[in-house]
């Protein structure tokens, strides 16, 4: 209850600075639909040479890739740590963080969130409406609950990776460049993994289990039935890896060395 | 009862030390060498409530991090550590209501926010209840003057007016005990004193208890009856301001300013019969004498010195607390 309320007071206090600064708002959606147009264009140009991708049709892939975005939004407006290094174990601010009476982790992700990405959601949502329409899908009472399910269990995945590749900083305090190659292989997932050779599809559904924020969950809308297994495990990973994560955040603020004054 | 209880306390840093050259960088990717490094070597420390202790060494001695471990930042290598009835490390949610932290060097507030809004977000995260907060915060805000500072962002504030909020901040949920890591750092006079009277203030209403570091010893003296002395991570001091003055020196400072450069030989010679220590100032011309004895002493040291060489300037001083602290660090030993 306590951690809801502070919730909404930090998300209240950051709408407040936000509409203070109305112009940057603005741009900050536009270049947001921007880049989300330029990947849609890149789906149409590469299915604008071949309608089906080993089995797969354009608007399917087109399904996958709306669906994607929305568990992918809700991790950037609130897992915004791929700073985590830089701005709170080299320039000290976790100091501050630990004197707070508040879980290190869940304090840093309502310091940082960026509830504009958010927006993200409604496209995502208006590009499966428009390829489900496309495919002729029907929509049960059930699918917007199972769909929440997926999403959640999308973000929790996203999540607990950079989690986990946050809190290695409490080990190792150089910089690496893991989190932007991240950022790119998590792009992985919004293709069907059957394209991908046997040792990638693993990885992808195993190790970084990306696949589960974008085609596992999608061939469950889109009546595949030979995925549905992979598909309701979405929940379960996510939840899985949300808890290694947050005990590897545990186990390493315990490590945490603090920066020189 | 003891609102501070360490026990043995030790934190020790594994740092990697690189080996010079490029062949050696090589060597480096295969066996590191690591050094042990002992930032706070088997401290005890026991601080009752209300008491203002004053926690003061050279940079690097290990302040810092001690003051890390007493508020649950840092995990300690060994030895324990109880405050407040509380494990700082094991319960750090429900301790870390019960102290207030400055830093200052590092900011509590959120920089692009009104300081007001700062406080109100402060307010829902220690949980202080709206009677609480006015009856508590009106009284703080008066005395430190920061009313016409609540509505601006704390980017656009002076640093004087930044501590003050920052102090104001750490005090919204009225701690028993309070750390503050170098307060007054970077501060002009009147802001210093504002402070230092403010602390006092909440020491005698509350009984606040305070652990400060300071590089101003002019703030220990002012504030702490207690000071502990920490050198390369040990406490080689823990007992009162005036005995530590006392037992260190007794007697006075003259500082002559001679028309001409003088031989330290010369000065020993003349006055072998006095119990002095001559120290060279900042330019050759520039001597002080420390005389232990009586005042008497110092009067016959004077005409001594004077009799041979012609002087322009001469001061007499109670050897300062900075002197003694210079001292302690330059030989490393504590008389009592």
């Amino acid at each position: 209850m306590f951690y809801i309320s502070i919730f909404f007071q930090y998300a209240s206090q950051y709408l407040k600075t936000r509409l203070t600064y109305r112009s940057d708002l603005v741009v900050e959606l536009f270049s947001d639909i921007l880049f989300q147009a330029v990947n849609l264009i890149f789906i149409l140009v590469v299915f604008g040479h071949t309608n089906l991708l080993n089995g797969w049709s354009r608007e399917e892939i087109i399904f996958i890739y709306g669906f994607f975005l929305v568990p992918y939004a809700i991790f950037s407006a609130f897992f915004n740590i791929w700073d985590f290094n830089d701005r709170y174990i080299v320039k000290g601010e976790m100091d501050r963080i630990l004197t707070r009476p508040v879980h290190s982790l869940f304090q840093i992700i309502i310091e940082r969130m960026e509830l504009e990405s958010l927006f993200g959601v409604v496209t995502g949502v208006a590009i499966m409406f428009y390829a489900g329409s496309q495919l002729g899908l029907e929509l049960s009472w059930y699918d917007p609950f199972v769909f929440l399910l997926m999403v959640i269990g999308g973000s929790f995945i996203y999540a607990g990776i950079f989690i986990c590749l946050a809190a290695i900083s409490f080990w190792s305090d150089s910089k690496t460049d893991i989190m932007p190659m991240m950022y790119n292989i998590g792009n992985y997932g919004r293709y069907p993994v059957d394209i991908y050779n046997n040792v990638i599809r693993f990885v992808l559904t195993w190790i970084l289990p990306f696949a589960f924020v974008g085609v596992y969950p999608s061939a469950f809308f889109l009546g595949r039935t030979e995925w549905y297994g992979y598909a309701f495990l979405t929940p379960v990973m996510g939840i899985i890896f949300l808890l290694i994560a947050y005990f590897m955040w545990n186990a390493g603020v315990k490590r945490y060395r603090g920066a020189g004054n | 009862m003891n609102v501070i209880e360490v026990h043995k306390l030790r934190k020790e840093f594994k740092s990697f030390s690189s080996r010079s050259g490029l062949a050696g960088a090589f060597r480096d990717l295969f066996t590191r060498n690591y050094k042990i490094l002992r930032a706070v070597d088997d401290i005890d420390l026991h601080v009752k409530q209300g008491e203002m202790v004053g926690y003061i060494g050279e940079n690097g001695a290990g302040k810092s991090t001690t003051i890390k471990m007493l508020t649950g930042i840092l995990t300690p290598t060994a030895g324990t550590v109880r405050i407040n009835g509380m494990d700082p490390h094991k319960e750090r949610e429900k301790f870390v209501r019960t102290i207030g932290v400055v830093f200052g060097q590092r900011s509590q507030l959120w920089w692009d926010i009104a300081v007001q809004e700062s406080f109100r977000l402060l307010k829902k995260v220690y949980k202080v209840s709206d009677e609480d907060y006015n009856s508590h915060m009106k009284e703080v805000i008066e005395t430190l003057e920061i009313q016409p500072l609540l509505d601006k962002p704390v980017r656009k504030l002076s640093l004087g007016q930044r501590m003050r909020c920052e102090l104001a901040a750490a005090l919204i949920h009225n701690p028993p005990l309070l750390f503050l890591d170098e307060p007054t750092i970077g501060l002009d006079v009147l802001v210093k004193m504002k402070i230092r009277a403010f602390l006092k203030e909440i020491n005698r209403k509350y009984k606040t208890t305070i652990l400060l570091t300071t590089h101003d010893l002019a703030d220990i003296e002012a504030l702490c009856d207690r000071v502990v002395l920490l050198d390369k991570g040990k406490i080689i001091y823990d007992g009162r301001l005036e005995q530590l003055q006392k037992n260190w020196v007794e007697g006075k400072q003259v500082h002559f300013e001679f028309m001409h450069p003088v031989q330290e030989s010369s000065l020993r010679e003349l006055t072998s019969q006095f119990e002095v220590n001559w120290r060279q100032g900042e330019r050759p011309n520039l001597w002080t004498a420390t005389v232990e004895g009586e005042d008497e002493e110092v009067s016959r040291l004077m005409s001594e010195v004077m009799s041979l060489h012609t002087i322009s300037d001469v001061k007499i001083n109670q050897v300062s607390t900075e002197e003694i602290i210079r001292n302690i660090y330059e030989e490393g030993i504590v008389n009592g």
